[in-house]
């Protein structure tokens, strides 16, 4: 693998870690399995490249585009909380609309950024090599999003979701308002989503419909991946696991591709990323039911 | 103190399944009072405490707690009067989470919950204290998730953490029936401890004859979601197992009670 192969992993690593902190948070922390993240990953490109085509201050832009993935959360957690739809179902169909949002908002399947300034425009130039600093403020940005969401989670009010998640009924019965905490950790994590699409945008200098399919298996296997290399129950370690994960799985997937021997081209991606969660998914259970045989015998 | 006018509560209105559990229940409870709660299968303790917690909300009929009618109030908002011990150690916790978070979640019950840390110093050294007093060795595993606590050690914990944020009254829905004797046991004494301490208007649903005389100071049998028994005092005193359980047995033949043979002497 190249240098410039590795750095480029890293930062898409790191550029997809903001989408497993938000699986994390829908999946793991709410225990609501959300599908919206397809939709709000490009819902996020598409108002950060719409607003920097438009001249629209970079940080302002990503801004904009993650509270924008915050709507989208809304949605789905209304059509959940409120109307009663099946959670999955309901994300399916805030997924569904988002595609034509999202080409409502750029006018067009795909928005170029070539001579617009990004957040990573002040920091070419100041000596090193662009394919470092790309990863290196994403690093900054996903470090920020760690130590915010361990405190956020840490909290009386983190607490309190977390509790929603787990036993919703004791959480009641302590007097936790649940929808309440369902939507906005629904809307914390799309809006998460979103950022991630807005600096993906930004790092790749384009925004197209396309790129979100996928995304939630992808956020899903980097949080399967943090989980298992790092299982760690203190709130910040299992978030820094996330992040972990969604790197180690981008040098793992580069490695794969790079390797010829193999012969996996880059549009084999999905399925390869739809096995690995699925096996990843059914090895605890068959380590389960091994178990409760293994307790048998003995009886 | 509880004031409960004729509510009833209907499952499944309009279906094949319809199911009236509650057909007015009248029952006042001053300040103070433990009242134990018999009955059958399917009698409706259980409707009962649920409606007076507001997770089934009461289609006819009045709840007041303290005097402020609670009738629409949802399961949250009554929460800052109302603690609860469920009959399942794992519906009553977080099993996900440690044992001093969800103490810290138990000690925020009706209050606002902001953005400052759930487990500061000074908290956790009061969790720590309060833990102690249950003399099971648990102020060492504050970390350890609650999921690895015994089910008796559990409903102590829960016990506690009824009282860490102060309440009006105290629900408990057979809450030592997963617990062996021995530990029913223990949990049971300390249940009079802690309601004696905190001067709690409790109800406690039991199908022990034993531990309904035994406890608190009043006992209501509930029957096809009616009382059909509330003896409190000297003729409460008089009463012993066997008369309770004939009483039951004839609830249970379908035969009416009437006022004149509520009188035993
Ligand atoms: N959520 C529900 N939906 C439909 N029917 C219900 C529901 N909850 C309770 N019931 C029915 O209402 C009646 C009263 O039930 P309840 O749980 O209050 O009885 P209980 O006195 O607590 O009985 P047990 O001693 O078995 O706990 C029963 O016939 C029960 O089947
Ligand atoms: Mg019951």
């Amino acid at each position: 693998m190249s240098e410039i192969a590795f750095f480029g992993a890293v930062e898409i690593g790191l550029v997809y870690a903001l989408v497993a902190l938000g699986v994390y948070l829908s999946f793991r922390v709410l225990d609501f399995p959300d599908l919206t993240v397809d939709g709000s990953f490009p819902l996020g490109a598409a108002v950060c490249a719409t607003l920097l085509v438009a001249g629209v201050n970079p940080w302002i832009a990503s801004l904009s585009a993650a509270l924008a993935g915050s709507m989208a959360g809304l949605v789905t957690a209304t059509l959940n909380v409120r109307f009663k739809i099946l959670h999955l179902l309901a994300s399916i169909l805030t997924m569904i609309a988002l595609f034509s949002v999202n080409l409502r908002v750029m006018g067009r399947p795909n928005v170029a950024l070539l001579m617009q300034d990004t957040v990573l425009t002040p920091f070419y130039g100041l000596g090193l090599p662009d394919h470092v600093v790309r990863p290196l403020v994403v690093l900054v940005v996903v470090v920020a999003v760690v130590l915010l969401l361990s405190r956020f989670l840490n909290s009386e009010f983190g607490l309190a979701m977390r509790a929603t998640g787990v036993n919703a009924r004791m959480a009641r019965a302590q007097g936790v308002q649940t929808d309440f905490h369902i939507y906005a950790g629904m809307a914390l994590s799309n809006g998460l989503c979103a950022l991630a699409g807005a600096l993906f945008a930004q790092t790749n200098g384009f925004a197209d419909v396309t790129t979100g399919i996928g995304t939630i298996v992808v956020g899903l296997a980097a949080v399967i991946v943090g989980e298992t290399v790092l299982p760690a129950r203190a709130m910040l370690w299992a978030l820094v696991g996330c992040v972990v994960g969604s790197i180690l799985y981008r040098l793992a997937v580069q490695l794969a591709l790079s390797a010829d021997a193999i012969g996996l081209q880059a549009s084999d991606l999905n399925l390869v990323t739809a096995v690995l969660v699925a096996v990843a998914l059914i090895l605890p259970r068959m380590r389960l039911k091994a178990a409760s045989k293994k307790r048998e015998a003995v009886r | 103190m509880i004031t409960v006018n004729g509510i009833h509560v209907t499952f499944g209105r309009g279906t094949p399944l319809e199911k009236h559990a509650l057909r007015g229940v009248d029952l006042t409870i001053p300040e103070g009072q433990f009242v134990t709660v018999i009955g059958s299968n399917g009698a409706g303790k259980s409707t009962f405490l649920g409606a007076l917690a507001g997770d089934v909300i009461a289609e006819e009929g009045s709840i007041a707690i303290d005097g402020v009618d609670v009738t629409r109030w949802a399961t949250p908002k009554r929460a800052a009067l109302v603690a609860r011990v469920f009959q399942d150690p794992m519906v009553g916790s977080c099993t996900a989470l440690t044992i001093e978070e969800n103490m810290a979640l138990a000690a925020a019950r009706g209050r606002r919950r902001g953005l400052g840390f759930a487990l500061r110093g000074d908290r956790r050294r009061h969790f720590r204290e309060r833990i102690a007093e249950l003399g099971l060795g648990l102020e060492n595993r504050l970390h350890d998730r609650m999921g690895l606590l015994s089910g008796g050690q559990r409903q102590a914990v829960s016990l506690l953490m009824a009282t860490l944020a102060g309440s009006k009254i105290l629900l408990l829905d057979e809450h030592t029936a997963a617990l062996d004797p021995g530990t029913a046991e223990f949990v049971l004494g300390l249940t009079r401890r802690i309601v004696e301490e905190n001067r709690l208007t409790t109800l406690m649903v039991t199908h022990s004859m034993r531990q309904a005389l035994d406890y608190g100071d009043r006992t209501v049998m509930l029957h096809e979601g009616r009382i059909v028994l509330d003896v409190s005092g000297e003729q409460r005193a008089g009463l012993d197992v066997p008369h309770l359980l004939a009483l039951f047995a004839k609830q249970r033949g379908g035969e009416d009670i009437t006022d004149d043979s509520l009188l035993i002497g």
